[in-house]
């Protein structure tokens, strides 16, 4: 196992456990995962429930779950929040489409010439640190309070997941595979598109799971900080600071949550059904020596 | 069967030579001269180290030799020539895991070839190699020896006039060997292929070959060329268990064996 592959499991391993994402587990001590999951939450919340009606902590600052839980379902289906809501989920798609292209591109091709790739590094290794919010009193600058600044952002900050994991992508690509497609008579962008960029697409794809979160992570906190014009952000903030209504700001920043979980979910439905082939997803038992 | 003298050479390799430059340059190839008649199937054998690998990227246009010529049909190899296929020692790796069987077979026809024709030509190839069910199968869902039989069908389906054969059943179990080399004579006869076939088990390069070229030591040269007038079809049992067989495998392996102790401190 290389290095990089190395880095990749690990990078993947913090956003999912490797247990939950293979098919080793039998549906029964699945469920019974499941089961002492949803207990972790009831007791979650029992205890927030009990903590604020007995009035160890005030309702300003713990209103009571139930209260809160209930804001959460009359918010999904006020259409003036989903407004908000989609807002964000708006600049997260454009910012993190983007994102992909470009960063893919350019690792792409940083990847494949170790020319450009030492060439590039020093100035990569210089803007990689800085911190996306450190940006956003010159994105608000340059671009206002729109979705421009919200989307310059995320590109900003997603950028590196994709590009860095692309690069080491391109770098694992064995080079028996290569060998073989050229020994069939096909060229080097041939080879590029059929062999390179197919054998790296599990390491993009695990940088673009990273990007994903980070992307919805930036979108929320630029329309914080930057008091954006619109937006998931901008409504909490807005919650918060001239409604003084906790059960909704509680109430948004559990639905933010979801968000996080639905698009955590939906990337790893996508990452099985198209790179299933992957080492670390292969189902055990089917390949033999 | 011995080689024709009538047929014409399909391969011809001239005065080939490689050196691989750097601080400390490495003469793999010192000077290969043969030829590889057409039709013929004709084994490489040599001690470890014997630059085979290098030879098989040269003969193949992966690699530029530094000097020497390789002629395919007539034509100076200068590029990856269209009618010569390689087969890798490392399936595994030479195999795409993104595709599925079927999908790596596919992937060296010509992309103008229309699509039921794709499919019988894979299909085609599957059979020949006693894998027709397996095309929608992954390449890392079968064992070892089925692997290695997908990259022979990828070759193929290929249609090369001439497979080169790097090693190819190294790493799989006796019995499975055995499995792979018939099914190269079998092969060999349907599609009349001419085959190039390296290998460093001696008992396997006289089983399978019309002719056995020995390998020297890098840099290699060839020691000796022998004939192999065995009666076809070979059988694993009988044709192993002849006077000439046995001869000739012990002739080769004193001609390994006096390589190998070539430079080496005497005892």
């Amino acid at each position: 196992m290389t290095v990089q592959e190395k880095e990749r499991r690990l990078s993947s391993t913090t956003s999912a456990p490797p247990f939950g994402r293979r098919r080793t587990r039998s549906t029964a001590s699945r469920r019974t995962t499941l089961l002492r999951g949803a207990a972790g939450f009831a007791a979650l919340f029992a205890i927030a429930e009990l903590v604020s009606r007995s009035g160890i902590v005030s309702e300003t600052f713990l209103p009571p779950t139930s209260l809160v839980l209930l804001r959460v379902v009359e918010l999904l289906v006020t259409p003036s929040f989903l407004v908000e809501v989609g807002a964000t989920l708006s600049a997260w798609a454009i910012g993190l489409a983007i994102c992909i292209v470009v960063s893919v591109t350019i690792g792409v091709l940083l990847g494949s010439s170790r020319a450009a790739y030492s060439g590039s590094r020093a100035v990569i290794e210089f803007l990689r640190p800085i911190p996306s919010v450190a940006l956003i009193p010159l994105a608000m600058l340059v671009l206002g309070n729109d979705a421009e600044m919200k989307i310059a952002l995320i590109v900003f900050s997603t950028s590196w997941p994709v590009l860095f994991n692309t690069i080491y992508g391109m770098h694992d690509v064995d080079p028996i595979a290569k060998l073989t497609a050229k020994s069939f008579g096909h060229g080097r962008l041939s080879t590029l598109l059929t062999v390179s960029l197919p054998s790296a697409m599990p390491f993009i794809f695990t940088g673009i799971r990273i990007a994903a979160s980070v992307a919805l992570i930036v979108a929320i906190s630029a329309e914080l900080l930057a008091g954006a014009s619109n937006g998931l952000g901008r409504w909490m903030l807005d919650a918060s600071a001239t409604g003084n209504r906790p059960d909704l700001v509680f109430a948004a920043t559990i639905i933010a949550g979801l968000l996080g979980l639905i698009i955590n979910f939906l990337l790893q439905l996508i990452e099985r059904r198209f790179l299933g082939w992957q080492t670390a997803l292969r189902p055990t038992g089917g390949a033999s020596k | 069967m011995s080689i024709q003298a009538t047929a014409t050479d399909l391969l011809t390799i001239e005065g080939l030579g490689h050196v691989y430059e750097g601080t400390e340059p490495f003469e793999a190839i010192g000077k290969l001269d043969f030829t590889v008649p057409e039709g013929a199937f004709v084994s490489i054998v040599g001690p470890s180290g014997c630059g085979k690998t290098t030879m098989l990227r040269c003969l193949s246009g992966l690699m530029k030799p530094t000097r020497g010529e390789v002629r395919l049909e007539g034509e100076p190899v200068t590029g990856v020539p269209r009618d010569l296929a390689l087969v890798f020692q490392d399936y595994s790796r030479s195999l795409f895991p993104w595709r599925t069987v079927a999908g790596n077979i596919a992937y060296v026809l010509p992309r103008d070839l229309p699509k039921a024709e794709r499919a019988a030509r894979v299909q085609e190839s599957l059979d020949a190699v006693g894998l027709g069910e397996a095309g929608a199968k992954y390449p890392w869902q079968l064992s070892g020896g089925m692997q290695q039989r997908v990259a022979i069908a990828r070759a193929l389906a290929y249609r090369p006039a001439i497979l080169l054969m790097d090693e190819p059943f190294a790493s799989v179990d006796a019995q499975t060997r055995a499995e792979l080399e018939d099914l190269m004579l079998a092969v060999r006869e349907q599609f009349g292929m001419t085959i190039l076939f390296v290998t460093h088990d001696i008992d396997e390069s006289v089983y399978l070959a019309d002719r056995v070229l020995v390998l020297s030591k890098s840099p290699s040269t060839i020691v000796e060329s022998l004939d192999v007038d065995l009666p076809r079809p070979r059988d694993q049992v009988s044709t192993r268990e002849l006077d000439d067989f046995v001869h000739l495998r012990s002739h080769i392996a004193r001609l390994i064996r006096d390589q190998s102790m070539k430079g080496r401190p005497a005892a």
